[in-house]
């Protein structure tokens, strides 16, 4: 493209010739409704952000296909272009998140400090950090086994197999108590009951633990006391 | 012979790669694709947040490991030693060290959060179940993380906190297969400097390759199946 031209037009006016782009094709991008071309921010192939552009877009090229997806039947008004209108918000998201981890490392140093050595002869009760503390509480309800390994490892398969748990024991469940709605959340009643009280559960053994040594509740077994 | 102006450089460079591959048209395709206008709602960006997060420690993760050194033996161990070293001696060191803390606890939050969302949206239901169970392992991995990483400190809450999840692990019937596992975390008869050793692997080879292969499989879902309905 000759100076003038560039002149002329402006940058960001380029477009790549349509004729080499026929040499190959990418596979299956059947009728996707990509943003105009007058609507783009004026940024071409010959213009100085143009890598920045590309270097966004690698991103998605290496994901492959984008398939046929809900918005390519949507009327125009009920859709907006990916870059920048969906785009925009996520750099300021990492930005300000930045800031909040880089505040809470300057002012919350109490969390980072380190204790003595590890010296293995040490006496010392471990209490673990707040995403392991539901656990721990929940160790003290009943054999080590059961709690640390058999529920765990249930909750985890049921998690991983939640989709189909959810689309074919729920309804046919709901459908022999004779359950019509809930309104929340989703459409399951059975799973929808279960997953909410199994959050409410470990909220539960979480503040339980919080709640520290002192804080104890009776059991089966007798008080248990928080960690 | 007369310089050529860099714009005229770019161009020609752009028209050298569509002629090889149809790459301004897959530029297009990448980034002036239409999303819906619901996916605009704050909750949709969990997963971009989790994202953010994920690269935060990886970016600080290296910088950390640049200094970090995994070796459990003597007292003060240079696990500790080194550690305390990034702490107060490197410049910046205490902020790497806690912008990798707090991102990690972020991480946790947000990972639980998102997948919240994607309950609350019954965003996991057919075709996106697979990709729900990618989610669900890639949790694991996060917990797994934040496991493997809490004892690198080497100091006394970070050795008694990982001796009792060793014990934990060590439980899994039958007896010589918890003995296995224990034997195979531990690297001995004890938690020592084996132990470090093979934690640091995890942490900071094993584990950080499967979550991005993880997020890798996630976005190709995610990219195939397009932003879901809500309900």
């Amino acid at each position: 493209m000759s100076d003038k031209k560039i002149e002329n037009d402006g940058p960001g006016a380029a477009v790549a010739a349509p004729k080499e782009v026929q040499i190959v094709e990418l596979d299956g991008h059947g009728g996707h409704t990509l943003e105009p071309e007058w609507k783009r921010l004026p940024i071409g192939p010959d213009h100085i952000l143009y890598p920045v552009l590309v270097g966004l877009a690698l991103f998605p090229i290496l994901m492959g296909d984008a398939g046929h997806h809900l918005a390519d039947d949507m009327p125009d008004e009920d859709t907006h272009p990916f870059f920048p209108d969906h785009f925009w918000p996520y750099p300021i998201i990492a930005v300000v998140m930045l800031i909040a981890v880089g505040v809470l490392s300057a002012f919350v140093q109490k969390n980072l400090q380190l204790e003595p050595a590890a010296d293995p002869r040490a006496v010392t009760i471990p209490r673990p950090d707040w995403y392991f503390l539901f656990l721990f509480q929940f160790l003290k309800l009943g054999p080590e086994l059961i709690m640390s390994q058999v529920i765990p490892g249930i909750v985890v398969g049921a998690l991983i197999l939640f989709p189909f748990i959810d689309g074919i024991a729920g309804p046919r469940m709901a459908r022999r108590l004779g359950w019509k709605s809930w309104p929340v959340p989703g459409r399951n009643i059975i799973t929808g009951t279960v997953f909410v009280l199994g959050l409410l559960y470990v909220a539960f053994l979480e503040f339980w633990a919080l709640a520290g040594p002192n804080f104890c509740l009776p059991y089966f077994t007798g008080p248990v006391c928080g960690a | 012979m007369a310089i050529p102006h860099p714009r005229e450089i770019q161009v020609a460079v752009v028209d050298w790669l569509d002629e090889r591959y149809p790459f301004t048209k897959a530029v297009d395709e990448a980034l002036y694709q239409r999303v819906p206008n619901f996916a605009n709602a704050f909750y949709y960006c969990f997963g971009g947040m989790v994202f953010i997060l994920i690269v935060f420690q990886l970016l600080t993760g290296v910088l950390l490991a640049l200094y970090y050194v995994p070796d459990a033996t003597g007292n003060p161990a240079p696990a500790y030693t080194s550690v305390q070293f990034i702490q107060n001696t490197v410049y910046l060191g205490w902020l790497i060290r806690g912008v990798h803390f707090w991102s990690a606890n972020l991480l946790i939050i947000m990972v639980l959060v998102h997948m919240a969302r994607v309950y609350w949206t019954g965003s996991y239901r057919a075709p996106r179940e697979l990709n729900w169970m990618v989610g669900v392992l890639m949790l694991l991995i996060i917990l797994a993380l934040s496991l493997t990483g809490y004892l690198l400190p080497w100091d006394t809450k970070a050795y008694f906190a990982t001796e009792v999840t060793i014990k934990i692990a060590g439980l899994t019937p039958p007896q010589q297969l918890g003995m296995f596992v224990k034997e195979l975390l531990q690297g001995g008869p004890v938690v020592g400097p084996p132990t470090l050793q093979r934690f640091f692997t995890l942490h900071v080879f094993v584990l950080p390759a499967l979550i991005v292969l993880l997020m890798y499989v996630h976005f190709r879902f995610i990219r195939a199946h397009g932003i879901s309905e809500p309900l």
